[in-house]
């Protein structure tokens, strides 16, 4: 109990910190949002209106204050150039963005503890020797570029899939859970997960292989062992499950790590995402735009590695029992 | 202590050593020019066109550095910095409303707007000034036009810019889908336009017309002139009382037919049946208020400039509504008739007075915007992914496609294999490599690729704040250097022409072809800044004997 409020304060400190960063950050960042306005016709007394529309004729402080009160009410603020609230149109793509990544991140984990345990047996075979170095080019090579070849053989070539967005021009639905179900979102979405989780599988692959290769040579394996148990036993009900521990929490930060990520694949597949949006209202000086945006990704960031941190301490009696001893 | 001495006087010997000569040689020496340009992914043509440029001048004898710039910090110095730089590249963007010459031939070189506004180069002539004046105010069609080929004639004497080309903008439609002579081309914006949107006929089993665009929608809002892309909709959803028809002049729309009484009132008849979105008719009232709610308060920002010049707007009978202007002006049908959208009054009236009331505007609405009486109406809005508008079957012109369909497409590559795939049938808007499109359509031959001169045009603004530039004959120089056939062919890969005018040719009844001719070459241009009295010393430019260079590099 104690741990968990410790790491809650610690938390909640963290996020506040960031927001304080946040908004120094776009403020003093050299330009203004009026920059955007320039091509079409603002008077001097227009652009001092819109100054003053947006707040930004008062002092820095003044407006520090306002932005943590409306915060702490819930309110994020109104976009500067869609007029909108800013939390209405990030949960217009928030939804698209959460489903792309976390369909990835459950693709690339489950594939690379698979892969990661069986490249672990196989080891110093012809297999791991051709295997490895081919994970790590993957993983090394560019998102997009990942995506503009498959995007260009899959789709533009053979056709089997469709070219960007997320549905079908002019489909309707009767809610969003009907639209994510439906098999033309599913379609849509198949090359960004395969893009994303072929990027992402490097990671739990090799972190998993190298425990569970370290795993191997412990001691309870060895008792295991002479206890005369199978190999098939020996490898997934001991070593495998307590190598995938770390994995566990990596997929934890994965996802804290990935939902910001992600704007090259939404770019290239034009997939609706809250990504390309920050991308968007950052060049443009959307203050309110990109602060709630930037603020939502650093909430699930910091909440999944809050998450990750009690997982362990769940997982792990080692680090429980650490802690009170 | 000793020590410490020598050290200071080695020092203070060294320092002024290595001030001293550069302060003695440099002093006449033309400064180093920073030419501040695109940067290369976002504008490849314009890059290259700025790397050409700056190898052309050092031939001349100049020190030039091209800086390219993000666009919002580019903008940021150029427009609100306006002592800090020499010398940038800038584009004006081709709109319909750009098709009459006022905004371009006044704003950009009228003095009144040098210090804040559209004239951010800083040129100040009266001789010009009184002609941009007198052009607004000329009602006569001949008229005008002489007085707008002489502003060219002065323009061109002066070379406040190096106009460097039109574009020609590339687009391309499926002919399997569309029947191709039922596409539009509007001089000077292309393909993508209303006369296309209604007039577009269905081959086949597909009557929705899908395009793309490469940005998402920010508003759409009958108040609001929030991005480029928004206003496609708004064009289609919110009817005016005149429009820009395909050959660039204005043609009689929900207004049936207009009269100029006099110099400044303007009286106009509506035409009658027109009916809004959800059900109610259009009267002249409705109309009324479409210009009276604009210049409501400070709720409108972004059009109240174009009801400005309106004194008063009043019903004079069930059909008929008159203007009456402040003063004459030439361009109001098209500045103001053919721009304001109208609105219903008994949506937005109460609508109106509480925003009066509250800190606030127009723009901030969405729900109640959504009625208008254009030819299509608004079915799905999602700013990210697709704008899907109906067509408005009671509507006189009423489209002859079902829906327009607006997919937001940021990748340039994915727009292409998009149109091959029929994912789209319309190619709204397309960043790439136009010579990848025209590859693509030799290979499908379902896809036409279609290119017009715009409006617009690219160039280099010389800042005539700062010396040398206040000098017409270096700008002169510098721009007759510079081979627009080259800027064509390199830069643009032959998608542009040369260009030596605010006016573009997609205008041919205001651009003035005697412009046309330029004697462009390093020669010429070596001639004329050593008959200005600039010479070459060392292979580098100086200024004129008895001047100095005052200024730093920016």
């Amino acid at each position: 109990m104690r741990l968990f409020l410790e790491r809650l304060l610690h938390t909640l400190l963290v996020l506040w910190a960031v927001v304080t960063i946040l908004f120094l950050m776009f403020r003093l960042m050299p330009g203004s949002p009026l920059a955007a306005y320039i091509h079409e016709n603002l008077s001097e007394e227009q652009q001092k209106l819109i100054l003053q529309q947006f707040g930004l004729d008062r002092p820095l402080w003044e407006q520090y204050f306002i932005y943590i009160g409306n915060l702490l009410q819930g309110e994020l603020g109104v976009s500067f150039f869609q007029r909108r609230p800013v939390l209405d149109v990030l949960m217009d793509v928030f939804p698209n963005t959460i489903v792309l990544t976390l369909t990835s991140l459950v693709v690339a984990y489950i594939f690379g503890v698979l892969a990661g345990a069986f490249l672990a047996w196989k080891r110093d075979t012809a297999v791991e020797r051709v295997a490895v170095p081919a994970v790590l080019a993957i993983r090394a090579a560019p998102e997009f570029w990942i995506g503009m070849v498959l995007l260009a053989i899959f789709s533009f070539n053979l056709g089997w899939f469709p070219s960007g967005g997320a549905n079908s021009p002019g489909q309707f639905y009767d809610s969003e859970l009907d639209r994510f179900l439906s098999a033309d979102f599913l379609h849509h979405l198949i090359l960004p997960v395969l893009t994303l989780a072929l990027y992402l599988q490097g990671l739990p692959l090799l972190l998993m292989r190298s425990n569970m290769l370290e795993v191997m040579h412990d001691e309870f394996v060895t008792m295991a062992r002479m206890k005369g148990l199978s190999e098939w036993t020996i490898v997934v009900r001991h070593a495998a499950r307590n190598a995938l521990l770390p994995v566990i929490t990596a997929f934890a930060l994965g996802i804290g790590g990935s939902v910001g990520g992600n704007v090259v694949v939404e770019i290239v597949f034009s997939w609706p995402g809250i990504g390309r949006m920050l991308v968007n209202a950052v060049a443009a000086l959307d203050y309110p735009l990109a602060q709630g945006a930037f603020l939502l990704i650093a909430v699930v960031l910091i909440g999944m590695n809050f998450v990750a941190d009690m997982l362990y301490s769940l997982l792990d009696p080692r680090v429980t029992n650490a802690r009170v001893a | 202590m000793l020590r410490t001495k020598s050290l200071l006087l080695a020092l203070a010997l060294t320092v002024t050593t290595a001030l001293s000569p550069s302060a003695f040689a440099q002093e006449d020496k033309v400064r180093k020019i920073n030419l501040y340009a695109y940067p290369q992914a976002a504008l490849p043509q314009s890059f290259q066109a700025s790397n050409l440029i700056a190898q052309a001048w050092r031939q001349l004898g100049l020190d030039v550095e091209v800086k390219p710039l993000q666009r919002q910090a580019q903008t940021q110095l150029i427009w609100f910095e306006r002592e800090k730089w020499d010398v940038t590249m800038w584009r004006m963007v081709g709109r319909p409303e750009r098709s009459d010459p006022d905004e371009l031939v006044y704003n950009l070189f009228h003095s009144s707007t040098a210090p804040k506004g559209f004239n951010f180069v800083g040129y100040i002539n009266k001789e010009y000034d009184e002609l941009a004046e007198k052009q607004r105010k000329t009602t006569n069609a001949e008229e005008r036009k002489a007085t707008i080929f002489k502003a060219q004639e002065i323009l061109n004497r002066d070379q406040p810019y190096a106009f460097l080309v039109h574009p020609k903008g590339a687009l391309a439609f499926n002919k399997a889908v569309w029947d191709e002579k039922s596409i539009v081309e509007q001089s000077g914006i292309g393909i993508r336009n209303i006369w296309t949107f209604l007039g577009a006929t269905p081959l086949g089993q597909q009557k929705d017309l899908i395009l793309n665009s490469s940005e998402p929608i920010n508003a759409t809002n009958p108040l609001y002139i929030s991005g480029a892309t928004d206003s496609w909709v708004t064009d289609l959803v919110w009817d005016r009382l005149m429009r820009i028809g395909a050959d660039g002049l204005v043609k009689p729309w929900a207004a049936e037919s207009h009269k100029w009484t006099d110099d400044t009132t303007l009286d106009v008849t509506i035409r009658s049946g027109m009916k809004w979105h959800d059900g109610k008719p259009v009267t002249a009232d409705d109309v009324v208020f479409s210009f009276q709610a604009p210049g409501m308060g400070d709720e409108s920002p972004m059009y109240k400039p174009f009801v400005a010049d309106i004194a008063s707007v009043e019903r004079t009978g069930d059909n008929t509504i008159r203007f009456k202007l402040k003063s004459a002006n030439a361009s109001f049908l098209t500045s103001s008739i053919a721009k304001i959208n109208l609105i219903p009054k008994h949506i937005w009236e109460p609508v109106m007075k509480d925003l009066l009331t509250k800190p606030e505007n127009a723009e901030a609405l969405k729900e109640p915007s959504m009625i208008g009486s254009g030819p299509f109406k608004m079915a799905r809005w999602r700013a990210n992914e697709e704008i899907v508008l109906d067509r408005f079957g009671d509507h006189w012109q009423a489209p002859k496609i079902n829906r327009w369909i607006l997919r937001i497409v940021p990748n340039a590559e994915a727009t292409l294999g998009m149109l091959k795939r029929g994912e789209i049938n319309f190619l709204g808007f397309y960043g790439g490599d136009p010579e990848v499109l025209t590859a693509l359509a030799k290979e499908s031959p379902n896809i036409v690729v279609k290119s017009t001169v715009d409006i617009g045009f690219e160039f280099l603004a010389f800042n005539q704040r700062r010396a040398p530039f206040d000098d017409a004959a270096f700008r002169r120089a510098l721009s007759l250097a510079i081979d627009r056939n080259l800027m064509v062919s390199a830069a643009w890969g032959d998608f542009a022409v040369p260009a030596n005018s605010p006016v573009s040719p997609a205008l041919p009844f205001w651009h003035n072809p005697a412009v046309d001719k330029m004697d462009t070459g390093i020669p010429q241009a070596r001639k004329i800044l050593q008959d200005a009295g600039y010479r070459l010393v060392g292979g580098k430019l100086h200024y004129p004997t008895g001047k100095k260079e005052q200024l730093k590099t920016e």
